[in-house]
């Protein structure tokens, strides 16, 4: 009887809403960045107020090759959503591998770079405040990376064994832009520790 | 829109499992739930348990405090009490209990059957709600100062370098700082589905021009903690590596800053204050219309007013910190920046009072904490403005005078319109009325004790009495004070019972409710109460901001005189 | 067109469990490592039990509808008191909030005038004024001699016309919320209202925006502007056309017409 009324002469006009994934991802991508400005600030706030070594200038080198690899990788995982929206399954799953190896690059690099750190270095997280900061704000956005490469992994299991479709590419989408999210606070990351910070 | 046949052989094959116990059987149903009604339910049941614990720290304070030279509770204890009272208050009840609010009346007010993520919803909650119990596990596991059960016992603003290992020993501070990340992740995941929400989960006609306010003022409001939390996720972030690593951020003996937790905190702490008041208002814009018998005034320019809130809070964070000495640049701009809030506070107050005005106002028990939130909210606002000015705030920061006013916000304001909307939205949540008789009482009790306690605690601040001091001398002249501010909480506490006791007697035996008691306007009054588990059995279609004043006056529909 | 089923999503425990296992995590942290164990391991579990809820589809249960539809209609309209049910109509014209805005800044221009009289009778200089008030912005202004104020500085007008211009729209626009509330005398309101308004915000904020102001401030001359601003402002008030609100449509047409007197019969309810 009331639905009568609610339905009564209402002329029937496409009724689009925005999508929930995408959505939640940006208010998800907000509250990230939130927590990244603070590590930003409390990075820069705190450049030369060490008060013992090592400094930036002595230890940091410009981390230009994983860059290079973290930056493309945005490109490939784009590729592979537009080509399961196409379903062109097998280009997906070649591009999702082309990023995660891209992306595991990265990480290798910085495990590399932290080694050299620690040990020839070495600068820990307790040393002084370049490591406390240093190692705080580039350990986030790595452990951030880590959390994509694992999705992306799924991502691609299923996608070589056939369970992601092109239904899925949505979701895909949503994922991917995290991972544009990731490289992007790596452009940050890169211009204040390893530019401005140097 | 489902299709018939192959749904039923699903329903039959699930039926015929062993009956278990009645009592697990709720206990299941409620553990497993994904639906935003119970999930509400849930995060306003615990907020309220919460705020009972938090009341009765309160209240021991209140009794320790009353007389000068009282040895009720041990300076330790006290630090404890207060800790534990302030962050119980903010992260275990005003965040749960507005967002379970939101949680129930949304999808309802939109038109949808759920929220826009279900199971992170629930995940939300009930990482929140561990995060309570972790925060009161540590009375006993929290091995403190002197080796024994202990609670954090830093402040909850936990100013470094109090919070460092050197003066914190034990783990009681990482209880507080592990408890109130918990609580951070539960309102990020809310926040988000919330905004979500209202944005992807309207139904055909829902326009973001017809959204009604209170929608409005969460999407608002969970923007803001969006944005807000991260900052002291960030914060608790380093203190956790500074405690548990060996990190400098707040160690001033390795350069590092403690004014700089000051600023990450208070980014947080002040919008914080917003984040909990906005749903206040939002509740405001629902009732008070309600019961004036009148639309709202000025729809676009109380959204637009929100707004402005939400971005000049952002600004405003270090007028707790005048006292630190931030330089004459940074206190003007952050006195001028406090004093503009004032103007799109000011531009709500003005509608809600237009709002009033030519109305036919029903006094229900509901419009009552409604009107005494509009006036109790003034006055607190206005010993806003009067902190704002630093050089004021130099004398009074610390002081009872500062405790006074943000209690007059958080409870004068906040708490009185969350009374209000227990009120207004019982019957829809239960399907059973609250006692207006009870109700009154309840009223007149809490405004008396209200105002006994927080007039007259502005007194003793002026004169000096410093907050967090545990007893003082009786030479001081604040004893008096003292005795009004403490006989007050007798009052308030009896209130609260006979709230307590209304809503327990109300639902086994409150008069039945109906679908739609107050002859409201917006869409959760078009389903039954307390509403079934999917809502609407037809996904409502509307015209206008009062979709039931359209049906209801079909002859006069608002849906004439919007554009 | 609806059957008796719906689709919601269904009940589901993993997201409890996830939460449990990060909460244990966390409490291992603060008492014993096994604790963390079990967290982890509960952690894994919930996040592995969640994703198959939603992935590859999401999992759904068939809900019977029980209740039959709820009418919607209003007992007042049906109890006999006719006019409560009527729709209210209360203010059927109004000001715009932005003509608060605009007489704000006309009034802002005008409140120069008797500054500048002030300025030239006082200090044989047409800047003094706005040096003194852009003195608040410069902490090295502070003890600037009479002098100095007098000359002209490009940063003081830059100064003065942000603080001057941002007060004015402020105060114009909260002027512009209060004018529903009495929108029959603007001139009087403003001329009154936006003076208070405006002398009362400084005159508490004045010793710590700018100490300077504070001690040089000659509270008549001061008073003079205020009233040109309020003046003004509520002169420019007066011009914008008053709006109908949506409500001026509910009334009857021979009303809208004026052929009824200016009062709405429901208006003295």
């Amino acid at each position: 009887m009331s639905e009568a009324v609610f339905i009564s002469d209402v002329p029937v006009e496409p009724w689009v809403l925005p999508s929930r994934g995408v959505v939640g991802m940006a208010c998800l991508i907000c509250a990230e960045a939130a927590i990244f400005i603070i590590f930003v600030v409390a990075y820069i706030y705190y450049i030369g107020k060490s008060i013992s070594g090592p400094t930036p200038h002595d230890v940091l080198e410009l981390p230009v090759l994983t860059t290079i690899c973290l930056l493309s990788s945005s490109f490939t995982v784009h590729l592979a959503v537009v080509n399961l929206e196409r379903s062109k399954r097998a280009l997906c799953s070649l591009w999702l591998a082309g990023t995660v190896l891209l992306g595991a690059i990265f990480l290798a690099g910085t495990a590399m770079e932290w080694n050299d750190l620690i040990y020839r270095h070495g600068l820990t997280i307790r040393t002084n405040l370049f490591g406390t900061t240093f190692y705080s704000l580039v350990g986030l956005h790595a452990s951030h990376v880590v959390i994509g490469l694992l999705m992306l992994s799924l991502a691609l299991i299923f996608s070589l064994n056939g369970s992601m479709t092109h239904m899925h590419a949505a979701k895909l989408n949503v994922l991917s832009l995290y991972w544009h999210f990731v490289d992007a606070v790596w452009v940050v990351v890169f211009l204040v520790v390893y530019v401005l910070g140097r | 829109m489902a299709t018939q046949t192959p749904e039923i052989e699903i329903l039959n094959q699930s039926t015929p499992t062993e009956p278990r116990h009645p009592w697990l059987e709720v206990l299941h149903g409620w553990v497993t739930t994904v639906d935003h009604k119970k999930i509400g339910l849930m995060y306003i049941g615990y907020a309220l348990l919460f705020l009972v614990i938090a009341g009765v720290e309160a209240l021991l304070m209140r009794v320790q405090l009353a007389i000068p030279n009282n040895t009720f509770v041990s300076p330790q204890v006290f630090n404890r009490l207060f800790t534990m009272h302030g962050t119980t208050m903010v992260f275990f009840v005003g965040m749960p209990i507005l967002f379970g609010f939101g949680n129930y009346l949304i999808p309802l007010m939109i038109g949808a059957r759920d929220m826009a993520f279900p199971r992170l919803n629930a995940f939300s909650f009930w990482i929140s709600a561990f995060g309570g119990l972790l925060l009161y596990f540590s009375f006993l596991g929290g091995d403190g100062l002197y080796g024994a059960g202990n609670a954090p016992d830093v402040g909850w603003f936990a100013y470094a370098p109090l919070t460092s290992r050197v003066f914190s020993p034990g783990h009681s501070t990482d209880y507080w700082t592990l408890a109130v990340l918990l609580s951070g992740v539960g309102s990020v995941g809310t926040a988000l589905n919330i905004i979500a929400t209202a944005i992807c989960m309207r139904c055909p006609g829902m326009k973001m021009s017809r959204l009604p306010l209170l929608v409005w003022l969460y999407i608002v409001t969970s923007g803001l903690a969006l944005i807000i939390v991260s900052p002291l996720t960030a914060a608790q972030i380093m203190l956790m590596l500074d405690r548990y690593a060996g990190a400098h951020f707040f160690d001033t003996q390795a350069g590092g800053s403690a004014v700089l937790w000051m600023h990450f905190f208070w980014i947080f702490g002040h919008p914080e204050v917003y984040v909990l008041v906005l749903p206040a208002f939002a509740f405001a814009n629902e009732i008070i219309p309600v019961f004036s018998r009148k639309a709202i005034f000025g729809y676009p320019a109380m959204v637009a007013a929100s707004v402005g809130i939400g971005f000049i809070s952002l600004s405003v964070w270090a007028h707790h910190m005048f006292t630190v000495g931030l330089g004459a640049g940074a206190n003007t701009f952050f006195t001028l920046a406090t004093m503009v809030i004032a103007v799109p506070t000011g531009i709500k107050i003005f509608n809600w009072l237009a709002t009033l005005w030519g109305g036919r106002i029903h006094f229900t028990v509901a419009m009552m904490f409604a009107v005494g939130f509009l006036f109790q909210f003034l006055i607190a606002g206005l010993t806003g403005i009067m902190l704002s000015v630093s050089p004021l705030d130099w004398q009074l920061s610390g002081s009872y005078f500062v405790v006074a006013h943000f209690h007059y916000v958080l409870v004068g304001a906040i708490l009185f319109m969350i009374f209000s909307a227990f009120y207004y939205w019982y019957p829809k949540m239960s399907g059973r009325m609250l006692s207006e008789k009870i109700g009154k009482w309840h009223f007149w009790l809490f405004l008396i004790g209200f105002h006994l306690t927080f007039d007259f605690m502005h007194v003793p601040g002026i004169l000096g009495m410093p907050r967090r001091v545990y007893t003082y001398e009786a030479d001081r002249g604040w004893m008096i004070w003292n005795v009004i501010v403490s006989s007050g909480a007798i009052f308030q506490t009896i209130g609260t019972l006979l709230f307590v006791y209304n809503m327990i007697r109300a639902y086994f035996k409150g008069p039945i409710a109906g679908a739609d008691p107050w002859d409201a306007w917006t869409l959760e009054w078009a389903t039954s109460s307390p509403p079934p588990d999917y809502n609407f059995e037809t996904i409502p279609t509307i015209r206008s901001r009062r979709p039931l004043w359209d049906l209801k006056h079909p002859e006069d529909p608002d849906s004439n005189y919007e554009f | 067109m609806h059957d008796d089923h719906l689709k919601l999503p269904s009940p589901t425990a993993w997201p409890m469990v996830m939460a449990l296992g990060i909460t244990l995590i966390f409490a291992g942290m603060v008492t014993n490592i096994a604790l963390a164990i079990l967290g982890t391991v509960l952690g894994v579990a919930g996040a592995v039990g969640w994703f198959f809820q939603v992935l590859p589809h999401e999992a759904h249960e068939e809900v019977v509808v029980r209740a039959a539809a709820v009418p919607v209609s209003s007992p007042r309209a049906v109890s006999g008191k006719v006019d409560v049910g009527v729709r209210k109509i209360i203010p059927v014209e109004t000001f715009q909030i932005t003509s608060g805005v605009k007489g704000g800044i006309a009034g802002g221009i005008a409140m120069t005038v008797p500054a500048a009289i002030f300025s030239l009778l006082r200090y044989h200089s047409i800047w003094y004024a706005m040096n003194l008030l852009a003195a608040g912005g410069f902490l090295s202004w502070a003890g600037a001699s009479n002098a100095f104020l007098s000359e002209f500085h490009l940063q003081g007008l830059l100064a003065a016309l942000v603080i001057h211009g941002t007060t004015s729209l402020l105060v114009g626009l909260l002027y512009g919320a209060m004018l529903p509330m009495f929108p029959k005398f603007p001139i009087l309101t403003a001329g009154l209202v936006a003076p208070l308004l405006f002398t009362g915000i400084l005159y508490s904020a004045i010793g710590v925006v700018s100490p300077i102001l504070n001690q040089r401030i000659e509270w008549f001359w001061f008073f003079i502007s205020q009233i040109a601003f309020g003046l003004v402002c509520g002169f420019v008030v007066n011009l914008q056309v008053k709006v109908r609100t949506p409500q001026f449509r509910a009334l009857p047409f021979s009303v809208r017409a004026g052929l009824h007197g200016d009062t709405p019969p429901d208006f003295k309810q």
